[in-house]
């Protein structure tokens, strides 16, 4: 091995991955932006929604009613409307998503000791989303409910609120929830972030990087000249893994200063656990840059292995835990899983070497096979 | 590299042997049962159009490429495995095919060389010694810092070589390396590359599908098909062939055409000339049948010459029965209306004063032209001389910054649709679909261009006749020969029977025979049916076949002449063209460049001169050879080609810029 060699190289290609603008922009530029789009774009809590009034019985009773909704940090007041057409123009324009009918002598009823239907009209355009509203409503609507029999009772029983509200409703669930207190998505959603871009981002670039020298006939330079296999792949792939890991840093700090989830983890093995990672990605690149001959093919090939594991086996959208056993299976043949645990563990539960090693360790794994494959497949002399 | 071996190869002093070459890709076969050996300090050339074979040697004989039997030997050691061909790579320079392609366009320069240098472990004294040398004898010292992608395209080529060369290895191999390069570059290539196998004694592998550069070899194998046609010293290889070449001016041209042609398998006009080959014949006799022949016609600058190694490749060919490919466009003369004055006499195309600019710097500057119907025009001019934008101008595709003109009697300015109805074009790149039939294609462009229904059948008809694609309608176009992919693409651009036609560099990439093909549809066109032909180039080959050329250079029109009235201008400004046949051609070139013979240029192991006094060269020259112990064989006069016409005029108009 000649240290030199490697080393020229490796300056070469940094060079020119700094002066092409197409691959600058896809080593920094293009994980800052799919960080900030896919981290706001991905948020799945529902608060804030907007809603609409029509109080047809503008009773003290109703406005109480109203009022619950009013104040529910989950909804947005918009204002009262005069009648159901206008209603039905404001979901039409998402204006608001949702829309509470009081229907005339609501108080009345309620006193004489009759059910009423209030109405509530949900926009179900994004199914989760009105799911999520209609748990909600119904929440306020029992709380409500609960506030009429406490009321009816206390003064049948001639005692206080509070001793009814104990016999009403006798079960409290008392909820806390571990590692993400304020179960906000986006704590979670940045380090999966992390995962997703550094598995697709790097394999992408080095790819490009390798069959660009293939489609340009640069290649023969290499081929015909007397460096060895092993100088080549070193120093044509070592920029790669150091623009991969100055990108963990950045996701990093990104994930923790733009979307302000904590890192509570040991930060030194993190990121020897994010530079194995990153060089395993890497490999993943160098292996379909042999197989491609084509810069298209190349990126079809590397998009294709790497969004399919990156969505699907890695935890991002179902947990590895409640998948079936053939896909857990194949949930442990990508490298996706193994970091998915890494980060999850870094930033919300604060875990380190001693509960994690074994992920580093089937990762590093990973990236040796990856990398022997490579060589074992790279030839200076070639058959076409 | 343990298991390098050693083998005594059977001719001692050769560097390189190779015997019984085999290589095939998948099912097809790329090279079959080719032997040949370099010598040190030789220069070998492999001649042959596309698809020879020429790459797949070059790159076995470089160790990155297998082959499947024979034997490559270099310095001696068998190359048959990855760990003896990293053996031998130390002592090779190896150039690929294509404009700079092997070089980093991101680095300038220095860059590019330092990279080169360092990959292959020269030290940095070595290296700053050798680059010094190589940038001043390639004149790119006054570009070390520019980015390699902003380079010309001659310059890019001359880079490649420094980088090839800085580790100083014995044997350099370079795939074609004056393909898509200006003449004016290329002689200046050529020029380089003998100073430095002199000074270096190294030897070189040369591939070109330039035939006229064949004279630069001291001995080469000519390809085809992966197969070696003839082999030897370039000279030994045309005496195979033996015949005359007869060169004349007939009036009307299409009908002697159709006269010689059933007689002499080797007819073609060029430009206002015929060539014909006499196979076998002497110069006395093969005049006298040619007149016979044509006792009906008006036969006037008729003279015989030796067969040049295009002559000869094709004779080789089809003496070995390898060009019953494709068939022959058969020549329409019954309807010959070359008497048809008023036809003739309407011109197609007037250009006036034509200007181009892009943001402040000028590309096409006062251009004026015309062209005649049936007349073959040619813009010539290297990368960059403006001819493209010429062309687009003409085409209605952009709008002129100043001036006007005509096109097919429609107003450039104005009537951009109506001219695009009344043209056809054809591009360098390979523009039909590739997935589609012939027939498909050709159905596709009549629809295109508003063939009326009724007359469709007949159309697609006659473009299949006059392009000569009879019995490839149901082929893919992806899957045609080069040559006749060409012809496709020209019957597609006359589907719609337009009064010009604009082509841009059609034959570049094809091979002697399919070249000589397609400009026999071109002739007929232009000759026949009356067709104005615009056609941009920097190919010679084609240059000569036009009937007029305009010669661009830096956006403006440096000369516009008949090709015969640019060679008699040259001999009038610069004087004629002498051969200088010597026994020692490299020390005698660098003698006779110190006497101040600035153009003088090698040609295999002759040198070529322009001088006005020819006794006085004699006298000049030979006291010098003579002091040096050099034997002079010969002075003789030469008809300059258009090549040495182009180069005088860009070379005086540098000069003149400077």
């Amino acid at each position: 091995m000649n240290i030199n060699r490697v080393k020229i190289l490796a300056f070469k290609e940094w060079r020119e991955i700094l002066r092409d603008r197409l691959f600058f922009s896809l080593a920094f530029v293009a994980p800052i932006s799919m960080m900030l789009v896919f981290g706001y774009g991905i948020k799945m809590d529902v608060e804030n929604i907007p809603f609409a009034i029509l109080d047809q019985d503008r009773s003290a009773m109703s406005r109480d009613y109203l009022h619950l909704f009013i104040d529910s940090r989950y909804f947005d007041y918009q204002g009262d409307v005069a009648n159901e057409r206008e209603i039905d123009n404001l979901i039409a324009g998402s204006k608001i998503r949702f829309a509470i009918i009081v229907p005339p002598k609501f108080q009345q009823t309620l006193l004489s000791g009759r059910p009423i239907a209030v109405e509530s009209l949900i926009d179900g355009t994004f199914p989760s989303r009105a799911s999520i509203s209609k748990g909600y409503v119904a929440a306020i609507n029992n709380a409500f409910n609960t506030q009429l029999l406490t009321a009816y009772m206390s003064q049948k029983m001639g005692t206080t609120p509070e001793k009814v509200a104990g016999f009403v409703s006798p079960i409290k669930i008392q909820l806390r929830y571990l590692y993400n207190q304020e179960i906000k998505s986006i704590w979670s959603i940045a380090p999966l972030m992390m995962m997703f871009i550094l598995l697709m981002m790097p394999p992408l670039l080095t790819a490009l990087g390798v069959v660009r020298e293939k489609e340009n006939g640069s290649i023969y330079n290499i081929y015909s000249s007397t460096i060895t296999r092993g100088e080549f792949l070193i120093g044509k792939l070592f920029p790669y893994v150091v623009i991969s890991c100055i990108n963990v840093v950045i996701l990093w700090l990104m994930a923790i200063f733009i979307f302000g989830a904590p890192f509570k983890g040991d930060p030194v093995f993190f990121f020897i656990a994010s530079v194995i990672y990153v060089t395993c990605t890497t490999g993943i690149g160098l292996l379909v840059s042999l197989i491609a001959k084509t810069q298209v093919s190349a990126m079809m090939i590397t998009v294709l292995v790497t969004m399919v594991p990156a969505i699907l086996y890695s935890g991002l959208m179902v947990p590895i835990a409640s998948m079936d056993a053939a896909s857990k299976f194949e949930a442990h043949l990508f490298p996706a899983m193994y970091y998915t645990e890494i980060t999850l563990g870094g930033f919300l539960k604060g875990v380190g070497m001693d509960e994690l090693w074994t992920h580093a360790a089937a990762l590093l794994l990973y990236t040796l096979v990856l990398w022997l494959a490579s060589f074992s497949l790279f030839h200076k002399r070639v058959k076409a | 590299m343990g298991e390098a071996t050693l083998v005594i190869s059977a001719q001692p002093d050769s560097i390189v042997n190779v015997q019984n070459f085999h290589k095939r890709y998948r099912k097809q076969t790329a090279v079959e049962g080719v032997s040949f050996a370099i010598k040190k300090g030789e220069i070998y050339g492999l001649i042959g159009p596309d698809g020879a074979g020429k790459s797949s040697l070059m790159k076995a004989i470089s160790g990155i490429l297998t082959y499947d039997s024979g034997s490559v030997e270099v310095f001696g050691t068998l190359i048959s495995s990855e760990a003896s061909a990293e053996s031998v790579k130390g002592r090779i320079g190896f150039m690929p095919q294509g404009l700079g392609q092997n070089l980093y366009g991101e680095l300038s320069v220095e860059e590019n060389i330092d990279f080169f240098a360092q990959l292959r472990e020269v030290s940095p004294e070595q290296l700053i010694s050798r680059k010094c040398k190589l940038l001043a004898m390639t004149r790119l010292e006054k570009f070390t810092d520019r980015p390699m992608k902003l380079l010309s395209g001659g310059m890019k080529q001359k880079l490649g070589l420094v980088c090839t060369l800085i580790h100083e290895p014995e044997l350099i191999i370079l795939d074609e390396p004056t393909t898509g390069v200006d003449p004016v570059s290329r002689r200046d290539f050529w020029a380089i590359l003998t100073e430095l196998l002199r000074e270096q004694n190294i030897s070189a592998l040369v591939s070109t599908a330039y035939m006229d550069e064949a004279t630069r070899f001291q001995q080469l194998s000519l390809m085809y098909e992966g197969k070696v046609i003839a082999a030897g010293e370039p000279e030994k290889i045309i005496a195979k062939v033996p015949g005359t070449l007869v060169e004349l001016v007939a009036h009307p041209q299409a009908a002697a055409l159709s006269q010689l042609k059933p007689i002499f398998q080797q007819v073609e006009a060029v430009g206002a000339v015929l060539r014909v080959f006499a196979e076998g014949q002497e110069e006395e006799t093969a005049i006298k049948q040619v007149k016979s022949l044509l006792s009906n016609q008006e036969v006037s600058a008729i003279h015989a010459s030796q067969p040049e190694m295009e002559d000869a490749f094709i004779a080789l060919l089809s003496q070995a029965n390898l060009t019953d490919s494709d068939t022959a466009p058969a020549i329409n003369t019954h309807k010959e209306s070359e008497i048809d004055a008023s036809k003739k006499d309407g011109l197609a195309i007037e250009a006036e004063n034509l200007c181009r600019n892009f943001g402040a710097f000028r590309a096409v500057d006062q251009v004026s032209f015309q062209v005649k119907q049936g007349e073959i025009f040619g813009l010539l001019g290297a990368n960059g001389a403006g001819k493209s934008t010429v062309f687009k101008m003409l085409t209605g595709i952009m709008r002129p910054t100043g001036g006007e003109g005509k096109v097919a009697g429609q107003d450039m300015l104005r009537a951009t649709q109506a001219i695009k109805e009344r043209i056809g074009y054809m591009s360098q790149a390979f523009s039909l679909y590739q997935d589609m039939t012939v027939l498909e294609n050709i159905r596709l462009y009549a629809r295109i261009y508003a063939v009326p229904r009724k007359q469709l059948k007949q159309r697609v008809d006659w473009v299949i006749e006059t392009a000569g694609l009879q019995g490839v309608e149901k082929r893919l176009a992806g899957a045609l020969p080069m040559g006749i992919r060409q012809r496709l693409a020209l019957g597609c651009a006359l589907v719609h029977k337009p009064k010009v036609l604009f082509l841009d560099e059609p034959t570049s990439s094809v091979d002697p025979v399919g070249r000589r093909r397609f400009w026999d549809i071109l002739i007929q066109m232009a000759r026949v049916e009356q067709v104005a032909i615009l056609v941009t180039t920097h190919h010679m080959s084609e240059a000569e076949h036009c009937d007029h050329l305009a010669l661009m250079y830096a956006g403006r029109i440096i000369a516009d002449a008949t090709p015969a009235q640019m060679k008699v201008a040259l001999v009038e400004a610069a004087g004629e063209l002498l051969e200088v046949s010597t026994d020692q051609p490299l020390l005698a070139l660098k003698l006779i460049e110190q006497a101040g013979f600035d153009e003088a240029a090698l040609f295999g192991k002759k040198i070529h001169l322009l001088a006005k006094e020819s006794q006085q060269v004699r006298q000049q020259i030979e006291p010098l050879l003579t002091a040096s112990h050099i034997s002079l064989h010969s002075i003789s006069p030469r008809p300059p080609s258009l090549e040495d016409v182009f180069i005088h005029q860009i070379m005086t108009h540098e000069n003149e810029v400077e």
